[in-house]
């Protein structure tokens, strides 16, 4: 597992190492590309807030979980124990949200358990959906998306069931 | 969006004004308060990031990743835009080593050219979109560091599974983009998902599409 913890300053050292090798003037660049951060951020913010204050209105509403029991007979009917739903509900709206679940999960269940495997595995078949649309399309005119959200979220759902099935064999 | 927004909106909204109104202005805020959270740490890991792309742009690092990825893009996206080509290779790569902070900024570059210069932008930033949702991780880092922490006797045997996983709701996004996602102006029977899209299409009827089309 060690590994893992090298590539990233790895990535960092050999690419200082190779830009001087290149004969850059590698603080100049470097700072040069920081600068980009802040209009970066300000075109994102406003997509950012509106999807998020939606995420909190569904939250707060009380919607999350009348579509969770609305969803539930489905779950069982697929394979998807009932103890992740709130994790699959959650992950396409809420990358911190989703990461609380799946810590919690872990911590109940214990690591290597069945209920943990598959929720390991459900969290990492995709990524925060909504976050994708509202950031990536923050700078573009028009956002016309729903097609491939729709799409995300089908396959999203679907490699769910399969990851539940998965987990009972490997 | 738009549509998909206000009837989530007004839904959730509605169940709020019957059960517990005071709610409402605290629920708004909250989530405009974690976005401004969100962003201030979205400012750090953009100047860490962006910082290090400056520096694989100008040293030649990013034109021989996305050559190397070239085929693949090209197919894929259906571009042939040097610039395009080149933040949607990096945006792939990133997300590849699990660097997600990383691929962010090459994915809204990506998705900008692509609306000005693609030639079938509602499919490219489709498939752009759908790529990114369904991850591409190879290592799920985050998932192996967090049951080491949760006392994992095997913490990386996950990796199969995520990775049967996620291959397959990508490979299944990259199929049913591929079978739905048209553009109204080259193909008007296709399945109609968006309106804006298609007024869109009869406002400037632009050529563009067939003219490619034929070259290609």
């Amino acid at each position: 597992m060690k590994v893992f913890a090298l590539i990233i300053p790895l990535l960092f050292l050999a690419t200082f190492l190779f830009a001087a090798a290149r004969k850059m003037r590698v603080y100049d660049s470097f700072t040069e590309g920081v600068k980009e951060a802040f209009p970066l951020v300000l075109s994102v913010f406003p997509y950012l807030a509106a999807v998020l204050m939606l995420t909190s209105l569904f939250t707060v509403s009380g919607l999350d979980e009348k579509l969770l029991r609305l969803l539930s007979p489905l779950f069982r009917a697929l394979g998807i124990p009932a103890e992740i739903g709130p994790l699959v509900l959650v992950k396409p709206l809420s990358g911190s949200g989703s990461t609380a679940l799946l810590s919690d999960i872990l911590s109940r269940y214990g690591a290597d358990s069945y209920i943990a495997r598959c929720a390991c595995a459900a969290y990492g078949s995709s990524e925060t959906v909504f976050y994708i649309g509202a950031v990536y399309f923050s700078r573009t005119k028009r956002k016309k998306f729903t097609a491939a959200l729709l799409i995300s979220l089908f396959s999203y759902f679907a490699s769910v069931v399969l990851c539940c099935a998965l987990c009972k064999i490997l | 969006m738009n549509a998909l927004y206000l009837l989530l909106f007004l839904l959730s909204g509605a169940v709020l004004l019957l059960s517990d109104p005071a709610a409402f202005l605290p629920a708004l805020l909250d989530g405009a308060s974690r976005a401004a959270v969100l962003s201030a740490s979205l400012l750090a890991s953009y100047a860490v990031w962006l910082g290090l792309m400056r520096l694989w742009e100008e040293s030649g690092v990013t034109r021989g990743i996305s050559r190397l990825l070239r085929p693949l893009s090209r197919r894929l996206f259906k571009t042939d835009d040097e610039e395009t080509l080149s933040a949607i290779g990096m945006n792939l790569s990133a997300n590849l080593l699990g660097i997600g902070s990383a691929a962010t900024p090459y994915g809204i570059r990506a998705a900008e050219l692509l609306e000005q210069r693609g030639s079938r932008p509602l499919y490219s930033s489709s498939m752009l979109f759908v790529v990114n949702a369904t991850s591409l991780q190879l290592i799920p880092t985050s998932v192996i560091a967090m049951r080491i922490a949760g006392g994992s006797a095997s913490a990386a045997d996950i990796l199969l599974p995520t990775l049967l996983t996620t291959a397959f709701s990508t490979l299944l996004g990259v199929l049913l983009t591929r079978l739905f996602v048209r553009e109204k102006k080259a193909h008007p029977s296709g399945i109609k998902f968006d309106r804006t899209a298609k007024s869109a299409a009869r406002r400037s009827p632009a050529p563009i599409v067939t003219a490619k089309g034929k070259q290609i």
